[in-house]
C-alpha cells in the first residue's frame, strides 16, 4: 500500500473517487453508454452519433438541468421534491403566453415571468424550511401540491402551441456540430465551477457536512441553505424553458416524473444523500446515465413501467450500498 | 494588575424550565488565563456560548472593550476578535483538515478565488506547533473524518489560533489530549499571553487549572461563587468552593478493598483484530480492573471486542465458557454490559424521555404479555434516585440534561438490567468531580455487590484510586499487568509512554 508502487492511474482513481465522488458515475457513464450503442445499429455510419447526440441531449436537458438545482440542495442537506410543480408550472405558463414569433418582447417577458416564478417558489421553500425548521421532504412535499395544483388551474387539459420557430432553434441548432443543448450543459458546468472555487462554494459543501459546526465557525447557514432551493427553483424553471421548447406544448403534469428523476439522478451522480460529499459534474452525469437508461429500455422494447421500476431499484442498490458492504465485512 | 479586555454583569440564561445561568459575571484580563471552573451544569458552557453569540442571553450584560455589546450570531462575535473552542467540536468530518482551519476566514486569489495552495501552506505552519505529537497521516489535505478525536481537537485549537483572536476560550480543550499534546497547547497559551490576549480555560482536570490559569473564577449552579488568583490557592478551597459543602470533598470512593473470589469470570485469549495485537488477560469475580495507557491504543477496541460489537480472532471465555458474540445482543444475554465513551453517539436517544432511555435494553423484563407500565416507572424512579439525577421529571428528554447529568442516564439504563460484567469506556470523560465521586461510590457499591467491573479510563489518578490492577495498553496489545506495590503512578506512566520512549528510560522502572 506504500504510495511510490501505486500506479498514476490507480492515483488519480482515488483522487477523484475521494475528492468528487465521481468514479461510480463515471463507470455507469461508460457502461450505459456502451449498452446503449450496442443497441443501435450502423453506429459508426457518419453522423449517426451526432444525429443521437442532438436528439438525446435535447430530451434530456430538462432533466439534467432539475437534477442539477437538486443536487446543489442535497448537497447542503436539504432535499426539493416540489421542483417537478415548478416545471409545469413554467411549463404551463409558456404554452398559454408564448403563442406567437411577432412578439418577442412579450414573449422574452414570460420567460423572464416564468424564471422569477422559480426564484420566488425556490424562496419560498428555503424560507419555511429554515424558519420552520421543519424537515424539507414535508414541506417541499406540501408546496409541489400547491405549485401542481396552479398548474392545473391554469391549464386543466394539455394544450398550447409554441411557435416553431422556437421549438426548431432549440431541437436543431449546432455549434461547430455540437448541439445545443450540450453548450448549456457545459455552460452551467463551467458557471458552476465558478462559483465552486469560491466562498459559496466551500459553504456550501460545510454546511452540508455539519450546518451545527459551520454555524458556530461563522459560515451564513440560514442564507445558504435558502439560497439552494432558490438554486433549485431557477434550474426548475430553466428545465421548464427547455420542456416546453422540446414539446411545444403544455401539460399541468409535465414535471411530475422530474422529482424523482432529478433525485436518482443525483445519487447516481455520486451525491451523498446526507449532504456534503458530492459534486454537481456528478449530477450531470447522473442525468445521462438516466437518459441512458430510458434509451435502453426503450431500444429493448420493454414497457415503461421498467424505468420506474429501474428508477426505483437504482435508488434503493446506491444507498443501501454502504450498508450492505458494511454488513458483508461484518459477517466475516 | 492586567486591564479588563471582557466582563460579563449577571447574565441569565434559561432553557425551558431550568435556569443553566443565575448569576454569569466574570472578568477577562489581557494577558492573562482566567480558568473558569465549575461542576457539570454549572452553566460554564452556556457562558462561553453567551460571549460567544451562539446562544442570546436572556438578561445582563457583556462589555467588551469598554462597550456594551450584544453579539446574536458567532460571526459578529468573530469578527470582534471573540473566538472559542468548545467542548463539541465544531469540525465539518467531510472537508479535509485545510479547509476546516480557514473555513469562513478563506484566503482568496485577487479574484475572489479560494487559494488552497497558500491555505495548506499555512496549515502546514500551524501543524508545526503540535508537531510530533499527532500521526504522520495527519496533513492539510486529510479529511477530518479519518482522523482520531485527540487530532480533530489539535485542529479545532488551531482554527481558533489562526483568526488570531484577543479573546480565546477553551472549552474542555484539553480532554481528549495526551499529555505532550497538553504540553504543547500549554506553551500556546503562553505565547499568546506573551501577546496581550485574553484566554479562558475550561478544564475539569486540577492540575491544568494550576498550572495553565492565573486566576479562576467558579461558577455553581449557574452562579458566580468565586474569583480567587491560583496562586494564592489551592484544590481545596477550589473544590469547596465548586462544591459548596464539606461532605463533597471526601472521597467516596475510599472504601474497603474487595478480595476477589478466585473464580474466573473473563478469561481472554490471543484476542486481535484491526487495533488489537494479541491481547491475554484473565479477570476473577468482583475485581475492579482498570485499563490504561495514552488515549486510542486499543482500549475501546478492546471492550467492544468484548461485547460483541467488533469482530476479533482468537478466544474469549467468560464465566468459563468460550462464547464468540456476533452482536451485542448476544453478550447482554449473559450480563455483560457495555457503558460508552461517546454518549451521544453510541448511549442515548437524545430526543427521548429519560424514562424510556432507562428501559431501552429492558422491556423484555416487563412483558407479561403486556407492558407493566407501573413497575417500570417505578423501577426508573429508583435507579434515577440512586443516581442522584438532576431532572425535571422521568418525562423529560435526555437533550435537557447536563452532560454529567447525561451520563449517568447512560449507566442507569444498565444498572436495570443487574450485569455480571460491566465494561466502561472512559466513562468521566468530561465529568464534573462531585458527578464523578457519585459514580465512584457506585462503582465500589457494585463491586460489593459482585459485579466484575473492566474500567478503562484516561485519567490516571483515577485508575489509581479506584483500581486494584490496571492493566496498560499500547498498540492494541497489553504492555503491564499492575498491582499491588507495582501499581503506582511512575509505573503507569512508564508503560503507558512505551520502553521505547527515551525521554523515560533513565527512569528506571521499580518493578521488572
Amino acid at each position: 500500500m506504500s504510495e511510490p508502487s501505486k500506479t498514476k492511474f490507480a492515483r488519480w482513481w482515488k483522487n477523484l473517487n475521494v475528492k468528487h465522488a465521481l468514479g461510480l458515475p463515471l463507470v455507469l457513464l461508460v457502461v450505459t453508454t456502451i449498452v446503449y450503442f450496442l443497441f443501435q445499429p450502423n453506429i459508426f455510419s457518419g453522423g449517426t452519433i451526432s444525429r443521437l447526440l442532438t436528439s438525446n441531449f435535447r430530451t434530456w436537458l430538462p432533466v439534467i438541468l432539475v437534477t442539477i438545482g437538486q443536487a446543489i440542495v442535497i448537497l447542503s442537506g436539504g432535499l426539493d421534491l416540489s421542483n417537478g410543480a415548478i416545471v409545469s408550472v413554467g411549463n404551463v405558463i409558456l404554452a398559454l403566453t408564448v403563442t406567437s414569433p411577432d412578439e418577442p418582447m412579450k414573449n422574452l417577458l414570460m420567460v423572464l415571468v416564468v424564471i422569477g416564478f422559480g426564484l420566488a417558489a425556490g424562496l419560498l421553500n428555503g424560507f419555511f424550511t429554515v424558519y420552520l425548521g421543519l424537515q424539507p421532504v414535508i414541506i417541499t412535499f406540501a408546496s409541489s401540491f400547491i405549485y401542481s395544483g396552479l398548474a392545473l388551474v391554469l391549464l386543466p387539459s394539455p394544450g398550447g402551441a409554441i411557435p416553431r420557430e422556437y421549438t426548431n432553434f432549440y431541437r436543431n441548432t449546432q455549434i461547430l456540430g455540437i448541439p445545443l443543448a450540450l453548450i448549456i450543459i457545459v455552460l452551467v458546468v463551467l458557471i458552476w465551477g465558478f462559483f465552486r472555487k469560491r466562498k459559496y462554494g466551500r459553504f456550501l459543501f460545510a454546511v452540508g457536512g455539519n450546518p451545527k459546526a459551520s454555524y458556530t465557525t461563522g459560515v451564513p447557514v440560514t442564507w445558504m441553505k435558502i439560497s439552494t432551493y432558490i438554486l433549485s427553483g431557477f434550474f426548475a424553471a430553466l428545465a421548464a424553458i427547455s420542456y416546453t421548447l422540446l414539446t411545444g406544448s403544455g401539460f399541468s403534469g409535465s414535471g411530475d416524473e422530474m422529482t424523482l428523476a432529478s433525485i436518482t439522478g443525483s445519487v447516481l451522480g455520486g451525491i451523498s444523500m446526507s449532504g456534503g460529499a458530492g459534486s454537481v459534474i456528478g449530477a450531470v452525469f447522473g442525468g445521462v446515465v438516466l437518459g441512458n437508461i430510458r434509451n435502453i429500455i426503450s431500444s429493448a422494447k420493454l414497457d415503461s413501467w421498467w424505468r420506474t421500476l429501474v428508477n426505483a431499484l437504482v435508488i434503493v442498490l446506491v444507498l443501501a450500498g454502504p450498508g450492505l458492504i458494511n454488513l458483508i465485512r461484518r459477517k466475516k | 494588575m492586567n486591564s479588563i479586555c471582557l466582563q460579563t454583569n449577571h447574565i441569565k440564561k434559561r432553557f425551558g424550565g431550568v435556569h443553566a445561568l443565575r448569576d454569569g459575571s466574570i472578568e477577562i484580563r489581557s494577558g492573562e488565563v482566567l480558568a473558569l471552573v465549575g461542576a457539570n451544569g454549572s452553566g460554564k458552557s452556556t457562558l462561553t456560548k453567551v460571549i460567544t453569540g451562539v446562544l442570546p442571553k436572556d438578561d445582563g450584560d457583556v462589555i467588551y472593550r469598554n462597550e456594551l455589546v450584544d453579539y446574536h450570531n458567532p460571526m459578529a462575535a468573530q469578527k470582534a476578535g471573540i473566538m472559542a473552542v468548545y467542548q463539541e467540536l465544531s469540525l465539518v468530518p467531510s472537508l479535509t483538515v485545510s479547509q476546516n482551519i480557514w473555513l469562513a476566514n478563506e484566503t482568496r486569489t485577487k479574484f475572489g478565488f479560494i487559494d488552497d495552495q497558500t491555505m495548506n501552506d499555512k496549515t502546514s505552519e500551524l501543524l508545526q506547533l503540535f508537531e510530533g505529537t499527532f500521526q504522520s497521516s495527519l496533513h492539510p489535505e486529510a479529511y477530518v473524518k479519518d482522523l482520531p478525536p485527540d487530532e480533530r481537537q489539535i485542529i479545532e485549537i488551531l482554527k481558533a489560533f489562526s483568526r488570531n483572536p484577543d479573546v480565546l476560550i477553551l472549552d474542555e480543550a484539553t480532554a481528549s489530549l495526551d499529555s505532550n499534546q497538553v504540553n504543547r497547547l500549554f506553551d500556546l497559551t503562553q505565547l499568546m499571553k506573551a501577546e496581550n490576549k485574553g484566554l479562558v480555560f475550561v478544564s475539569h482536570r486540577m492540575d491544568e487549572i494550576f498550572r495553565f490559569a492565573d486566576r479562576a473564577v467558579v461558577l455553581r449552579n449557574g452562579s458566580t461563587v468565586g474569583d480567587v488568583l491560583v496562586k494564592d490557592s489551592n484544590e481545596d478551597e477550589i473544590v469547596k468552593m465548586m462544591v459548596g459543602t464539606e461532605e463533597g470533598l471526601t472521597k467516596a470512593y475510599a472504601v474497603d478493598t474487595v478480595v476477589p473470589s478466585g473464580e474466573t469470570v473473563l478469561d481472554a485469549e490471543n484476542v486481535s483484530n484491526e487495533r488489537l495485537d494479541n491481547v491475554n488477560f484473565t479477570v476473577q469475580r468482583g475485581e475492579l480492573v482498570g485499563i490504561g495507557g495514552l488515549r486510542g491504543q486499543g482500549q475501546s477496541a478492546l471492550l467492544h471486542a468484548l461485547f460483541g460489537n467488533d469482530y476479533y480472532t482468537g478466544n474469549i471465555s467468560l464465566f468459563g465458557e468460550t462464547h464468540t458474540f456476533n452482536h451485542p445482543k448476544e453478550a447482554m444475554k449473559y450480563g455483560v454490559a457495555l457503558i460508552p465513551g461517546d454518549r451521544a453517539v453510541e448511549g442515548l436517544l437524545l430526543l427521548r424521555s429519560i424514562f424510556e432511555n432507562f428501559h431501552l435494553p429492558n422491556w423484555q423484563a416487563y412483558a407479561r404479555p403486556f407492558l407493566q407500565m407501573k413497575k417500570a416507572q417505578k423501577d426508573a424512579q429508583k435507579v434515577s434516585d440512586q443516581l442522584n439525577l438532576v431532572m425535571e421529571s422521568l418525562e423529560s428528554p435526555v437533550s435537557s440534561l447536563s452532560g454529567g447529568n447525561a451520563q449517568k442516564v447512560v449507566i442507569g439504563k444498565w444498572l436495570l438490567r443487574e450485569p455480571k460484567l460491566l465494561l466502561l469506556d472512559d466513562p468521566t470523560k468530561g465529568v464534573d468531580v462531585g458527578t464523578k465521586a457519585e459514580f465512584y461510590k457506585l462503582l465500589k457499591t457494585l463491586q460489593t455487590g459482585g459485579t466484575t467491573i473492566l474500567f478503562y479510563s484516561s485519567d490516571e489518578k483515577e485508575l489509581l484510586d479506584l483500581c486494584e490492577r490496571v492493566l496498560v495498553m499500547q498498540d492494541g496489545s497489553i504492555k503491564a499487568d499492575l498491582s499491588g506495590d507495582k501499581l503506582t503512578e511512575a509505573n503507569l506512566v512508564y508503560h503507558s509512554m512505551g520502553a521505547s520512549n527515551n525521554t523515560n528510560s533513565h527512569e528506571e522502572p521499580t518493578h521488572v
